[in-house]
């Protein structure tokens, strides 16, 4: 084979070979219900004691997600639904090479110490909320 | 060299070369601190800064972008990574690793994200006291979390296919019997 094409491919093997299990992983999710199989991993700590730990239900709520259903995957974890927005938002930021001293100002608003200590808070209080 | 401090009062800037201070937008009537000094004092009671009001007359009113100053980019701290050390020019917050302590938090592991979300508070507020090297070491203990918990996901979930496989396997052979 030519030389460069094998280049190519062991350059990007490692990411094709991300992508077609991230699109495994989608159409997984996509098509079968976490309710009604057992293929899906169970959260540890919910199987251990009992109480709902942050994560549980987001393996539904991103089968309801990918099917468009936003009421049913609000409904298994919020938590997860308002990250969504947040986690997007905060890789643009960090991926951004050269930003701009407003970004900059936003940046330190909506991740700075406050932003994060304002995170923490919530996923607790969402944690215990969950559990009452 | 001396290395200078700012404060709005509220956050703490710094530390800057005074070449650095120039672009920083102090008035004389900013709060500045270098080590050595006792307490945080007037600029215009420093006589080395004092210089800095004179020459800002004479510069355009639009004061140029810190970051074209200094001519780093503020987020390609980890571009070198041989150069974690302190380094002046580098006075830009390193990586809190917040994004993906969430991540690990919903999607995985509830102790490791959370450690991690600490430890991305403790690099904010460990960077805007001055402390660089105590940022960068938060920074790389939230890094380790958000690591662990990262594996320990994947390591869970190919080892539950793998048993769910085997299972599958082992009931099928079990019901030919």
């Amino acid at each position: 084979m030519d030389l460069y094409l094998i280049m190519v491919i062991k350059k990007y093997y490692l990411w094709s070979i991300g992508i077609i299990l991230l699109f495994i992983l989608i159409l997984t999710y996509k098509f079968f219900n976490p309710i009604q199989y057992d293929i899906f991993p169970k959260c540890p700590f919910y199987v251990i004691t009992g109480y709902k730990c942050p994560g549980c239900g987001s393996q539904r709520a991103i089968h309801y997600l990918l099917n468009f259903d936003l009421q049913n995957a609000w409904r298994q974890n919020f938590l997860l639904i308002i990250a969504i927005p947040y986690i997007i938002t905060g890789l643009i930021f960090e991926y951004q090479k050269s930003p701009t001293p407003k970004m900059l100002k936003w940046r330190k608003i909506l991740f700075g110490y406050k932003a994060i200590v304002m995170v923490f808070i919530i996923v607790i209080g969402f944690w215990i909320v969950r559990n009452l | 060299m001396k290395k200078y401090f700012y404060t709005d009062g509220y956050t703490n800037f710094g530390p800057f070369t005074l070449e650095e201070l120039k672009y920083k937008n102090i008035t004389p009537e900013t709060n500045v601190w270098y080590e050595g000094m006792g307490d945080w004092r007037k600029a215009s009671e420093v006589p080395e800064l004092a210089a800095l009001f004179s020459s800002n007359i004479a510069s355009p009113p639009n004061p140029p972008n810190p970051f074209q100053a200094t001519g780093q980019s503020p987020f390609n701290q980890s571009a070198d990574p041989q150069n974690k050390a302190y380094d002046p020019f580098l006075n830009t917050v390193p990586k809190t690793w917040l994004v993906e302590s969430i991540l690990v938090t919903i999607l995985c592991c509830l102790p490791f994200g959370i450690a991690g979300i600490i430890n991305a508070a403790k690099v904010e507020s460990r960077f805007y006291a001055g402390d660089l090297q105590g940022a960068q070491r938060a920074s790389d203990e939230a890094k380790k979390w958000t690591k662990i918990g990262f594996i320990v996901s994947i390591v869970m979930t190919v080892l539950y296919v793998l048993l769910m496989i085997l299972g599958v396997v082992g009931s099928i052979f079990n019901y030919g019997n």
